[in-house]
């Protein structure tokens, strides 16, 4: 048990920034789920803070240790890797046992922690076997129990779910879930699928381009995303952006889009992007005041609901509608949105903006 | 069925190419004296005979040269996988600059024509007392092992997993004891398949071999220093206890291959 802080890490890869003064804080048993699509600097983060990578400028602590400059060893941390790295020519109860051998653990020791470990992940019929004979799941087991029945301060996860396929990938998340809150370590996991990163974090580092550009709850990252990237980035279908133009200043405030005109608080600039996640839009009866008019373009009927996708000018949106809404490809319909979900944002730099209900919780 | 046939009917003649002269030599090797120039050849032995090969045994100097050609071959081996594996593990593991021109100089000293090489060896051998020894022949066979060994055990450990020893890093190991541990089991198959082909080459070279000794010949150098004064059964003796080694020795750790790289590939 113990907090990770990582303070200003940089890395540079030749020409190429890294991780531009990356700043992270991981509270004693916490859950952070580092989150971004490929190149953002994730992988290299958590390579940093397991010492296989050494950092171009600034510090890592473990439990208040600085351990930048160790390696990974003496770090007490343990790692699950995207491949498993499972040794093939050892059993599956030397592979569990390889952390507390090379520490020199008496038997008896070795061996009751190998089978709580092995009990833990269900593995317990498979300890004499070799990870030849395992599947994909059993071996990603095997690879979880083996950094855990060293007890490390710090468990460090590589994309473990995504050698997985889907069905099992699934199960082995719910799995992981109740192990990991079970053993309460400190835990960082990197992952590009925004799914698995809502289910397991207590909260979410979303990283783009070497920075981490949003670190909280996975409710507040997906509610109040701190930039459109954020937005995109979580929810499937992503969030929603529109330009629009802003008249008024104070009470009066409206955003317009083409003739239509919305609400919008106060302090907005004369242009800006609206968000708003496809569920917060509503098919509206009617053209009342505050709705959207659009031509719906396509409908998918996906079972728990309908994907519409409405062209609203020469802009897009896609809305999640109940599944026996009335629309037809080639309508028009009116859309009402939940005032109180939409989001704003800066036109040109794509940041959250600090007006209205929610907003800067970031 | 053409289609189906067409391999074998490839693969049989590849087979034979290499199978009937080896199966003549044997042949001959193991006939008595005279069958070697009868004609008509017979195609299975008349009379199995071990007359050829003792009086092969019985040459004055043939011991001798088998003993050289086994020192020579151990050394060898020890020198190329010595000096080629930590290469070939720096070339899988590291990125470090002009890594792409070290990998084409490496294979640029086969390019080289021994019989350029050697005689200039020879004379520096000399001066250095190296000349006629086991270790000077040993010594210009692992140059033309090491090419080989280091290609082969790089891309050997390309095919370990980096994240194997990573993970035993992170369990408590150092780069060493990783190494140890952890690549050293899975790449011992095909170390010892470096270590076999290091040694066969070394056991077939000749001219090398011919030029940088006198009196401690290897076996290659001794048949062929009497190669025009030896009776034609004699060659075939000679011809036949050079591939036999070879043979056995990749016959032998066959199985042993095949298994383990199924299991290090995974």
């Amino acid at each position: 048990m113990a907090r990770i802080e990582v303070e200003g890490v940089r890395k540079v890869f030749g020409s190429q920034e890294a991780l531009r003064a990356v700043s992270l804080e991981v509270r004693d048993r916490e859950f952070t789920v580092l989150l971004g699509p490929s190149g953002c600097g994730k992988t290299t983060l958590l390579r940093i803070i397991a010492g296989l990578e050494t950092e171009t400028a600034g510090v890592v602590r473990i439990g208040d240790r600085v351990v930048t400059g160790l390696p990974p060893r003496a770090r007490k941390i343990a790692m699950v890797f995207q491949n498993y790295a499972v040794f093939p020519h050892m059993t599956v109860f030397e592979n569990v046992a390889f952390g507390l051998r090379m520490r020199k653990a008496p038997a008896a020791e070795v061996d009751r922690r190998v089978r709580e470990a092995a009990q833990l992940t269900h593995i317990d019929p498979l300890l004499a076997r070799y990870p030849a004979q395992l599947s994909g799941g059993q071996r990603q087991r095997v690879a979880v129990a083996r950094a855990l029945a060293v007890e490390p301060e710090v468990l460090l996860m590589y994309e473990p779910l995504s050698n997985l396929d889907a069905l099992l990938r699934l199960e082995m998340r719910a799995e992981l879930k109740g192990l990991l809150q079970a053993s309460r370590t400190t835990t960082i996991y990197v992952t590009h699928d925004q799914v698995e990163a809502m289910s397991l974090a207590d909260r979410i580092a979303v990283m783009d381009a070497g920075e981490i550009v949003q670190y909280a709850s996975p409710l507040a990252v997906y509610q109040d995303p701190a930039s459109t990237f954020v937005g995109r980035f979580i929810g499937s279908p992503p969030m929603n952006f529109l330009a629009v133009a802003v008249t008024g200043t104070g009470a009066d405030a409206a955003a317009r889009v083409g003739d239509d005109r919305m609400p919008a608080p106060a302090g907005l600039p004369a242009r800006a992007v609206l968000g708003v996640r496809p569920e917060d839009l509503e098919v509206a009866s009617a053209a009342d005041a505050g709705t959207l008019g659009g031509r719906v373009q396509l409908v998918e009927p996906l079972g728990p609901h309908l994907q519409l996708t409405v062209a609203v000018g020469d802009q897009t949106l896609r809305v999640t509608a109940p599944p026996h809404t009335a629309v037809q490809p080639g309508t028009t319909v009116r859309l009402r949105l939940r005032t109180e979900r939409v989001r704003w944002f800066d036109a040109d730099s794509g940041r959250a903006l600090a007006v209205g209900g929610a907003a800067g919780s970031a | 069925m053409r289609r189906r046939l067409t391999p074998h009917v490839l693969a049989g003649l590849a087979s034979a190419a290499v199978l009937v002269p080896i199966y003549l030599i044997a042949l001959s090797a193991l006939s008595a004296r005279g069958e070697v120039s009868a004609w008509p050849k017979a195609l299975l032995p008349r009379a199995l005979s071990l007359e050829t090969l003792t009086f092969f045994f019985g040459v004055r100097g043939v011991w001798l040269a088998l003993g050289q050609s086994l020192v020579v071959a151990a050394l060898t081996v020890v020198f190329a996988i010595l000096l080629g594996a930590p290469a070939g593990y720096a070339l899988a593991r590291f990125r470090f600059a002009g890594k792409d021109a070290v990998r084409l100089v490496v294979l640029l000293t086969r390019a080289f024509p021994i019989a350029i090489l050697t005689l200039p060896l020879a004379v520096r051998f000399i001066r250095l007392g190296l000349y006629d020894t086991p270790l000077g022949v040993a010594l210009v066979h692992t140059a033309l092992a090491l090419p080989f060994a280091i290609l082969v055990t790089a891309s050997l450990f390309l095919g370990i997993p980096v994240e194997l020893e990573e993970a035993a890093w992170t369990l408590g190991c150092t780069r060493p004891a990783a190494f140890r541990r952890i690549v050293l089991p899975l790449a011992l198959p095909g170390l010892t398949a470096a270590a076999i082909f290091a040694f066969v080459i070394s056991w077939n070279e000749v001219f090398a071999a011919s030029i940088l000794t006198l009196r401690h010949r290897t076996l290659t150098a001794y048949l062929l220093a009497g190669l025009n004064e030896s009776p034609l059964y004699f060659r075939f003796a000679g011809g036949f206890f050079l591939i036999v080694p070879s043979l056995i020795f990749i016959f032998a750790v066959r199985r042993y291959l095949f298994s383990m790289w199924g299991i290090a590939r995974r």
